[in-house]
């Protein structure tokens, strides 16, 4: 650190951009020499703490995100860091806006005085996140351009095909949606483990690709909803892939809007779960079995299976 | 040829004016109203905002009557609402319709825009064609505005209301029929002759109120809106300042200003949609109005990420807000409802020194 003084603690929320960056900003500050304080896993009392503070209307993602800004807060850390993803350099695919208005959205619910805020803004470039979002926070903490240079992570190059496991036997299942929701347990109510369970591999991309076009077909300017398309495409097309399951988070617009599209347009079998606020696990154990079910060659259902 | 448009208001008469400058014609969109909403929302899905659901409505009804050619104008600036640039999803929605063809108008630019009306129409569209056709559209844009605004504000202002109406629908008449820039200069002369000698109320306006939203909604007329504006009749001054024509008309030069204003409240990277209806809140703040209506369609992302932002300059100016989301389950009673609840609030806050 700069000057020899006490390295700040920067808090970092375990939500959304946490998730879409893969980790990197938790990891850029702690090759800085920050004591990062990243906020503990999504839980029941993190997302009211968020859903008691948001309106109505935003996505069930967001409700979370305050959540986790709010433990921070309440936590002592010094500053919180919340970057903001403003689109990819090309000018052609954008996050969804309240995604980008994160920053904006902490400050007006007043959820800590905005002068712990740290909020750089980032960028997509063709080999992933582009470096000014990450000098932009270096230098809010006073470090110096040449260490944050020598503390920028590693790139990571755009990922065409998930790595998808060969082993025989059983279904294979890919697992489409944001990678705030995919990864986050709480959020996507256990469903890896879940599918698991019911002899399933899974396969998930969560690697932040950098998506610089929108996939044909589509004309889609929402990074995500356009990412969501692609990967649902590539397991379509790829024969090891039984089935696909669709995450879409409740009342998220791009993905809502691909929704349809995607039904229309995939020949594999796709189920399409809609997670909300309610994280009542009834209702999507029984739809999951019956997917499950219908990919069998032999249903299993008659023996009253229960996950 | 003949093609097809949703409505957004009143603005598909300068799309059906950009598309007769080059030789077409364009069909008038059904009306809003519940069969349209009922379309919309049986062909979209849940999670699409209200407006993009209306769009949708009209679509199906016209490609039912056997419409086939949608072209649609999308804004010509940085605006990065789902709606534009949708042409392909758009197709992929209605892929059973044979012929369903759909093509926007608009892009960066003029060279954009070119690009966009000769893959449309083929590569023999000239400069010149297209510098006309805008110059139609725009022309057409701005003349709508002006008597959407001029007749709202005549509304409240006027001692005769129904006759304002009248000289509305006669304005929207002639603007779709004028051929070129000299007939909308007469059709604007007129109007402006037209208005100038109405007799006027006595008292000024009770309250006044400024409106913010989403430019879909604030450009819809046929129900809702219809509404809103209902309230001009009862001596209340409605201003709004967005709409069709600042997204037509919206550059990286023109948002600078709004950018800088909105700076306490708006960070990197806003909207169009977002930009506007905070700079302009902020402005019905600082030329102290009595209140603020923010109306958006269920579902509008921008507008959605922007409420929490307008509630806290509304807290910080102590300005009384009012936010109206119309959804799926919008009913004119419900929206009147809540309208007379806003305006006596304001009312008793204005005469009576009450403070909510």
């Amino acid at each position: 650190m700069v000057g020899g003084a006490a390295p700040p603690r920067v808090g970092v929320p375990r939500s959304i951009l946490h998730y879409e960056f893969d980790g990197a900003i938790a990891r850029f500050l702690r090759a800085l020499g920050v004591e990062v304080v990243l906020s503990p896993p999504t839980n029941a009392e993190i997302f009211r703490t968020g859903k008691r503070l948001v309106i109505d209307e935003l996505c069930f993602p967001i409700k979370i995100f305050v959540g986790h800004v709010a433990h921070l807060a309440s936590q002592g850390v010094d500053r919180i860091a919340i970057p903001t993803i403003v689109g990819h350099v090309n000018d052609r695919v954008f996050p969804c806006h309240p995604r980008s208005r994160l920053p904006d959205i902490v400050r007006a619910l007043g959820v800590c005085d905005a002068d712990r805020l740290l909020t750089p803004a980032f960028r997509y470039d063709r080999e992933g996140l582009a470096k000014g979002g990450f000098l932009a926070l270096a230098q809010s903490l006073g470090i110096s351009e040449a260490a944050a240079e020598r503390a920028l992570p590693e790139r990571r190059p755009t990922r065409q095909t998930p790595n998808v496991p060969v082993a025989p036997g059983g279904l294979t299942i890919g697992v489409v949606g944001h990678p705030y929701v995919v990864e986050d347990r709480w959020a996507s109510n256990q469903l890896v483990g879940r599918l698991e369970r019911l002899d399933c591999r899974v396969v998930t991309d969560t690697a932040p690709t950098p998506i610089d076009y929108a996939p044909e077909g589509t004309g889609l300017h929402f990074a995500l909803a356009a990412r969501t398309v692609r990967m649902t495409r590539v397991f379509d097309r790829d024969d090891r892939i039984d089935g696909i399951v669709f995450l879409l988070p409740f009342n998220c617009g791009p993905d809502g809007d691909v929704a349809r599209h995607l039904a229309r347009t995939t020949s594999k079998p796709l189920l399409t779960l809609v997670l909300d606020e309610l994280q009542s696990s009834a209702g999507l154990v029984t739809r999951l079995e019956a997917f499950i079910d219908l990919l069998r060659p032999v249903p299993a259902a008659a023996g009253g299976r229960s996950t | 040829m003949k093609h097809f448009t949703f409505s957004w208001g009143n603005n598909y008469i300068a799309v059906r004016g950009l598309l007769r400058t080059l030789g077409h014609d364009l069909a008038t969109p059904p009306r809003i109203g519940p069969a349209i909403a009922e379309r919309g929302i049986a062909c979209a899905h849940p999670f699409l905002c209200f407006s993009g659901k209306l769009v949708l409505g009209q679509i199906a009804a016209q490609l039912e009557d056997g419409e086939r050619r949608l072209a649609f104008m999308s804004s010509l600036g940085p605006e990065a609402c789902r709606c534009a640039d949708t042409s392909d999803y758009v197709r992929s929605l209605f892929a059973e319709y044979d012929g369903f063809s759909a093509h926007r108008f608009g892009g960066g630019g003029f060279d954009g825009a070119l690009e966009n009306l000769r893959s449309h129409f083929g590569p023999q569209i000239r400069r010149s064609q297209c510098f006309r056709a805008y110059a139609a559209f725009m022309g057409k844009v701005d003349l709508l505005y002006k008597v959407d605004k001029r007749c709202t504000r005549l509304r409240c202002l006027s001692t005769e209301p129904s006759r304002v109406r009248a000289i509305e629908r006669e304005a929207l008449d002639r603007i779709d029929r004028a051929p070129g820039p000299f007939a909308l200069w007469r059709v604007s002369r007129w109007f402006d002759r037209a208005t100038a000698r109405f007799p006027l109320r006595r008292e000024p306006p009770s309250l006044r109120i400024g409106i913010v939203g989403g430019e879909h909604i604030l450009s819809e007329l046929d129900s809702i809106m219809a509404v809103i504006k209902g309230m001009a009749e009862r001596g209340i001054l409605l201003d709004w300042r967005s709409g069709f024509r600042m997204l037509a008309r919206s550059s990286e030069r023109t948002l600078a200003p709004l950018k800088e204003k909105c700076r306490d409240y708006l960070h990197e990277a806003p909207s169009t949609s977002e930009l506007f209806s905070c700079a302009h809140a902020l402005d019905f703040v600082s030329e102290a109005y009595d209140g603020l209506l923010h109306i958006y369609a269920f579902g509008c992302m921008p507008q959605t990420a922007l409420k929490p932002v307008l509630q806290r300059i509304a807290a910080d100016a102590q300005m009384p807000l009012l936010s109206l989301a119309i959804g799926d389950r919008f009913a004119e009673e419900g929206l009147e409802g809540r309208l007379e609840a806003f305006i006596d609030l304001l009312d008793a806050r204005k005469n009576q020194g009450v403070n909510p």
